[in-house]
Parts: C-alpha cells; sequence; structure tokens
C-alpha cells in the first residue's frame, strides 16, 4: 500500500463513524420518509402497504390546519431569531468586558441552554398562569399596565406569546456563547488602532465590531431559523397545538397525524414538505454567508 | 478447556429449563412508586406464578407518557409483549391494525361468563367490528365533586341533582369576594374542553356522540339535545359562571380545595391529589345531576389486552382472567384501582371505601368514549367545536353540524 493510499484510508477510518451515523439517523430517515408519503402507510409491518402516489401531497395543499401551522411556524422564527440574536448579542457585548465574576454571568446565562425543553415550558406555564402567574402579577399588580388578568394560553390571540417568550429566553445564552466567541477572534490590535485615531465606543462598535462579527451573525442566522423551525416541545408541552389551533406549528401537527391519528403517510408528506422549506432556506442563507465572508 | 465444557453444560442446563417455563412477558405503567405496583409485583404476580408453576410473568413498567412511543416502535418493529394493561382508547386502534387477539373469538366459553361478570360500559371499550379485543382491568369515571364549605357560605345545604340545580347552584356560587370587579370564585371549574369533559353534559342533556354502531355523526352530535347541552355550557362561560379553562397554574383540584371552585367533575384519583396537598380539606363526591339523559359520566380506565404474535395464548389468557377476578380485583380497590365487576358494592372492601361507591353508583350508566380507531381524531374535532363555540364565538349548533361533517369524512374511511 502505498503512503497515499494508507493516508486516504485512515482518512476514512476517521470519517467512518460520522458517515455511517448520518446516513444511518439522516439520509436514510430522510428517504424513508419521502417513501412513506407516497403510501397509505400502515404502522403493522404484516399488513400491506397501499401506494397512492401523490395523494397525501393534494391532500396536504388543500388542507387548512397545515397553512395555519406553516404560518405559526414561519412566525415564530421570524420573531424569535431576531430575539435571540438581538438579546444574545447585547449579552455579549457586555460579558465580553472585563469584569469580576465574568464566569458565573457567562454560565448564567448559559443555563438555560442546558435546561430541559420541558421543565423550562412547565416553568413557563406559570409565569404566563392567567391566575396567579407572575407575568400577569407584574404587569396587572406591580406596573397597572393592564386592568384584568390576561389569560395568556387559552386565549387564541395571545397563546403564541408565552411559546416566542421561552423561545427567546432560552435561546439567548447560546446565541452570547457564539458571539462571545467571535468577539474574542477579533484583533485587540484595531481596537488599539481606533482608539489611537480617536474613535469613540459607537463608531468602534459599527465600524470594527459589527463588519468583523458578519460571518457569526450569519452563521448564527442559519443555525437559529433551522432551530426556530424545529420548534416542538414548547408548542407541546404547554399548548398541544391549542386554543383552536393557534399555537399548532409544522412540527407538532406532524406529530399528531402520525402518532395520535395513525397517518404515518400524511404525517411523512408534511415532514417531506418540512424538510424542502428548511433545506431550501439553508441554502438561500449559506450562499449568503459565502459571498458576505469576504471582507 | 475444562471450564469452557462447564459453561457450555450451565449454558445448556439452562436453556432447556427455561424452554420448561413460559414466560409471558406484562407491560403497564403503574408508576413504580404506587401501592398498585407495590401489589402487583409483591403479591398478586407471585401467587400467580405458585398457582401456574409452568409460567413466568415478566411486568415491565413502562411510563405512560413513553407507553405509546414505545408501543408504536415495536409495532414497527413487530416485537411486542403478550400482555399489555393499554389505556382503553387505544384498544379500538391498535386493533384496527392487526395486532390485537379477539379475545371473545378465542376464548368463546369464558367470554360468555365475561359479559355477564364485567360493568357494561368498560367491557365495551374493547368492542371493534364485531369482536372484544381485551376485557377490562380497571375503570374510572368522573363524578361533581363540591365543596361544602362554599356551599354552606351561600345558604346551599346539599349538592344539586339536577340540571336546573346545577345551573342555579353555579351562578349562586360564582362571586366577586372582595369586591374589585373581578369575579374570584366559580361555581365550575374544568380542566378542558374535549370529550373527556363535556361528555358527561352533552349525555346529561340526552345528547350523543355517535349512533349506537359508532358509524355515525350526523343527526348524533349536532342533535337537539347536543346542541342544547353545548349552548348551555357557552353560555354559562361566557357570562363568567365557569372559571376560565386552560390557563395554566392554579389546578382545578387546587382550586377546589382552597375554595375558588365550588364544583368541578374529575376521576377517583381527585383524592390522592387533593389529600396530598390538603391533608385536612373535606372532599364531596356526589352523582353527576341529571338532565334530560340522566345521569350520565364518561368511563376512563385501563384494559388488558393479548398480542396476536404471543407463543403463549393460553397461558396469557389465564394471566388475564386471574388479573380480572374477584380476589384480585378486591385487592386492588384497597390500593385504589376500580374494579370493573358488577356487584361489587356489597363487598366490605368497596362499601366501607370513601368515594368508590359513588364512582360504581355511576358507571352503572356511565358511557365510553366512542370505540372507535380514529378516536383521537375524533376527540380533537370535538374539542375543537367545543371551543370554537364556547371562546370563538361560533353558535353551538353551526360549531356541531361542522364537527358532525368532519367526523362523517372520517367515519367515511371505516365503513
Amino acid at each position: 500500500m502505498t503512503r497515499e493510499k494508507r493516508r486516504k484510508l485512515v482518512g476514512l477510518l476517521f470519517v467512518l463513524p460520522g458517515l455511517i451515523s448520518y446516513l444511518a439517523w439522516t439520509l436514510y430517515p430522510i428517504i424513508k420518509s419521502f417513501i412513506m408519503s407516497l403510501y397509505k402507510w400502515n404502522i403493522n409491518p404484516n399488513i400491506p402497504n397501499k401506494f397512492i402516489g401523490l395523494e397525501n401531497y393534494t391532500q396536504l395543499f388543500q388542507d387548512p390546519k397545515f397553512y395555519a401551522a406553516l404560518k405559526n411556524t414561519i412566525f415564530y422564527t421570524l420573531i424569535t431569531v431576531p430575539g435571540q440574536m438581538v438579546f444574545g448579542f447585547l449579552v455579549a457585548l457586555l460579558l465580553n468586558r472585563k469584569m469580576k465574576g465574568q464566569t458565573l454571568f457567562r454560565l448564567l446565562y448559559y443555563l438555560p441552554v442546558i435546561t430541559s425543553w420541558v421543565i423550562v415550558s412547565i416553568l413557563f406555564q406559570y409565569l404566563f398562569a392567567a391566575r396567579g402567574g407572575l407575568v400577569n402579577f407584574l404587569l396587572k399588580d406591580l406596573l397597572h399596565m393592564i386592568q384584568k388578568d390576561v389569560p395568556w394560553l387559552s386565549n387564541p390571540k395571545t397563546a403564541m406569546i408565552p411559546i416566542y417568550t421561552l423561545g427567546i429566553w432560552k435561546g439567548i445564552g447560546w446565541s452570547m456563547l457564539i458571539f462571545l466567541a467571535g468577539l474574542q477572534g477579533i484583533p485587540k490590535q484595531l481596537y488599539e488602532a481606533a482608539s489611537l485615531d480617536g474613535a469613540n465606543s459607537w463608531q468602534t462598535t459599527t465600524k470594527i465590531t459589527l463588519p468583523l462579527m458578519v460571518p457569526t451573525i450569519m452563521f448564527e442566522l442559519v443555525m437559529l431559523t433551522i432551530g426556530g423551525f424545529n420548534v416542538f416541545l414548547s408548542v407541546y408541552v404547554m399548548t398541544g397545538g391549542g386554543p383552536m389551533g393557534s399555537t399548532e406549528v409544522l412540527s407538532s401537527y406532524m406529530f399528531k397525524e402520525a402518532f395520535d391519528y395513525f397517518h404515518f403517510g400524511y404525517g411523512s408528506a408534511i415532514s417531506v414538505i418540512f424538510f424542502i422549506i428548511v433545506f431550501t432556506i439553508a441554502q438561500i442563507q449559506r450562499k449568503l454567508l459565502a459571498k458576505r465572508s469576504l471582507y | 478447556m475444562k471450564k469452557a465444557f462447564f459453561l457450555l453444560v450451565v449454558v445448556l442446563i439452562s436453556t432447556f429449563m427455561l424452554a420448561q417455563v413460559k414466560e409471558v412477558i406484562f407491560w403497564h405503567s403503574y408508576s413504580t412508586t404506587s401501592g398498585e405496583y407495590k401489589l402487583l409485583t409483591e403479591e398478586i404476580i407471585p401467587e400467580f406464578e405458585r398457582e401456574h408453576s409452568n409460567i413466568k410473568i415478566t411486568e415491565v413498567q413502562v411510563p405512560y407518557d413513553e407507553m405509546r412511543r414505545r408501543l408504536i416502535v415495536s409495532t414497527a418493529a413487530a416485537q411486542y409483549p403478550d400482555v399489555m394493561r393499554m389505556d382503553i382508547i387505544w384498544v379500538p386502534q391498535f386493533a384496527d391494525i392487526g395486532v390485537l387477539l379477539p379475545v371473545d373469538e378465542e376464548f368463546p366459553k369464558d367470554f360468555q361468563q365475561i359479559k355477564d361478570d364485567f360493568l357494561t360500559g368498560p367491557l365495551a371499550t374493547n368492542y371493534w367490528k364485531g369482536h372484544y379485543y381485551g376485557v377490562p382491568l380497571d375503570t374510572n369515571t368522573r363524578v361533581l365533586l363540591w365543596n361544602r364549605e362554599m356551599f354552606e357560605e351561600s345558604g346551599l345545604t346539599a349538592p344539586p341533582t339536577n340540571m336546573e340545580e346545577f345551573i342555579k347552584y353555579i351562578k349562586i356560587l360564582t362571586k366577586d369576594t372582595d369586591g374589585d370587579g373581578q369575579i374570584d370564585q366559580w361555581g365550575f371549574a374544568d380542566t378542558g374542553f374535549g370529550p373527556w369533559n363535556s361528555m358527561p353534559w352533552i349525555y346529561s342533556f340526552g345528547g350523543q356522540i355517535l349512533d349506537p354502531t359508532n358509524s355515525k355523526a350526523e343527526g348524533y352530535i349536532n342533535a337537539p339535545e347536543s346542541v342544547e347541552a353545548l349552548k348551555t355550557f357557552k353560555d354559562l362561560y361566557n357570562q363568567g359562571y365557569i372559571a376560565p379553562i386552560g390557563g395554566g397554574g392554579i389546578g382545578v383540584l387546587e382550586g377546589y380545595a382552597e375554595g375558588i371552585y365550588a364544583m368541578t367533575f374529575d376521576g377517583p384519583w381527585s383524592w390522592s391529589i387533593i389529600k396530598g396537598q390538603y391533608p385536612d380539606s373535606e372532599i364531596n363526591y356526589s352523582l353527576i345531576p341529571a338532565g334530560k339523559g340522566g345521569s350520565k359520566s364518561v368511563v376512563g380506565g385501563e384494559d388488558i389486552v393479548i398480542f396476536n404474535s404471543t407463543k403463549y395464548k393460553e397461558e396469557a389468557w389465564e394471566f388475564v382472567k386471574f388479573l380480572t377476578s374477584k380476589d384480585v380485583q378486591l385487592k386492588f380497590a384497597t390500593v385504589g384501582q376500580m374494579p370493573i365487576l358488577n356487584g361489587l358494592l356489597d363487598e366490605p372492601e368497596i362499601k366501607e371505601h370513601p368515594f368508590f361507591p359513588v364512582y360504581l353508583k355511576q358507571l352503572e350508566t356511565a358511557v365510553p368514549r366512542s370505540p372507535h380507531p380514529a378516536w383521537n381524531e375524533i376527540n380533537d374535532i370535538l374539542d375543537s367545536a367545543w371551543q370554537n363555540a364556547v371562546i370563538g364565538g361560533v353558535e353551538a349548533q353551526d360549531a356541531l353540524d361542522n364537527a358532525a361533517y368532519e367526523i362523517e369524512e372520517i367515519l367515511n374511511d371505516y365503513r
């Protein structure tokens, strides 16, 4: 075996575990989902599945519940992604300064990220409770901004608000951490040079920090968008998609169709469309990312 | 070499011995900290194994929340337990995909007896397309819980027995106690809008969800009586007499114990939930107030099923019969599980129980949620219909006409 071949083989061995798990847990399910979406799929393997072609898709495109779920998912992403980024960036700027207890604060901001979705969802259910909830107490009794307790989770008009809030709150820590890494990657000399030139902090932020952070921002945008589309547990735990379907998102709707109703074919069709949407958005963002990185 | 030979002999002997003993795998979701679990593993299974020396019961506990997922995964892989304790509403769904054993067909003689001995409401939950796919193991229903202290403060002495009284009392018991213009005490509270919550209203008003054969919704769920039930509930809710539903935070039972909600409907577990947090509170149980349809409630509980992949049909059935025998049922009653047999009201375990008599009385007329494979979908349609009417401002008739139409579409697939 030549040296070159051996190097390739070693390389292959290194990527093999990742490659196998990618094939088994990512690629195979995607293909399998697509196949399932063409059938009236019976979960019992002893019963033959009925091939129905694109019927699941034609039904899906006429399904108002699907569009409602799609709309809710898009709104969730549009609201929580900038929310997480703005707050994450502000926190990162604060924590990037030399100060006492820096590590402690970083830990505190990161805590929500590693806490289970189920637990924080239950916590938020209590915070937004109609009676005796902290949010209503703050708004009504402390700030007098509202006259009456708001039944946040039981009103279709307000039910998404706790879900948005949770999504942003839980994501700040991750966003902060990535921004912090980005901030610390900016060479110190640039700031020194700027301060010699008499630049104020607004100027250094807009002229140095932000432009050099563009790749980090784009990276976060891609990752958070994918994350936003995948919102599931907070909806599942806090509202179960209700009231009146007002908080149903793509993943909760897919879950309901497949696992509650046993419409595995239809659920697969939802997940295929879901995949196409997320994949397309991620590709567009990646293109933008590639362009903007060349500064 | 010697060692390896010895090992081989041990392996051979043990496999031979295992072959003699028939292992029946039993899945259930009794919480491992519960009295039921202790009784099952320390008394009932050992007793069964003593009586049947050739059968070994391997119990596998799966938490309820995970059970459904676990079951779906095993279905996809065709790897089932032999026997399983299953939520009643799952039975027709799993029967329909063809994984459960039709026990009435398999054991016709025993089944004749079962039809006489078992409560009809719980037994009906096992029925799908001409066959019974399991038998009830435990049951429950919802009855009226009323707060005596709050009743007396409002000059009422006894729980309502009919719908007129019920509605009157709900209004009397709803108050603004601190005079800030916001209601802070309600006559009635409930946990949701789904059929589990609405069925006592619908059926006591004389309405129905599906026809007796579970193949028609039109003319049943939107019949005048069903509409009247929803309309009454909607009006009470919108006028503020029923506490806002689904806000999270303080639970209905906690509110009941704390004197915020005067009445609610709930299952037998209410006792341990309330007593766990408020050991001194008094809990009063009474039948659902009777309307045109009588005093009707909804059946809950668990059935026990055999999977048709089992190698040990007879042995599994022995175990099922044992668990549903009078002795074992009465033992389970002592740890809070409601028995499923007729004629236990005179047994001391039941008679002296603080609330089983009311529940068993209610069970005589309680209605199962229609045993249908698509029940989950029907459930959600009814849930939305009530929500659309009660909080969405849709007319009761329109909401239920629409529900009937949607349910008909689903039923069409199963005709």
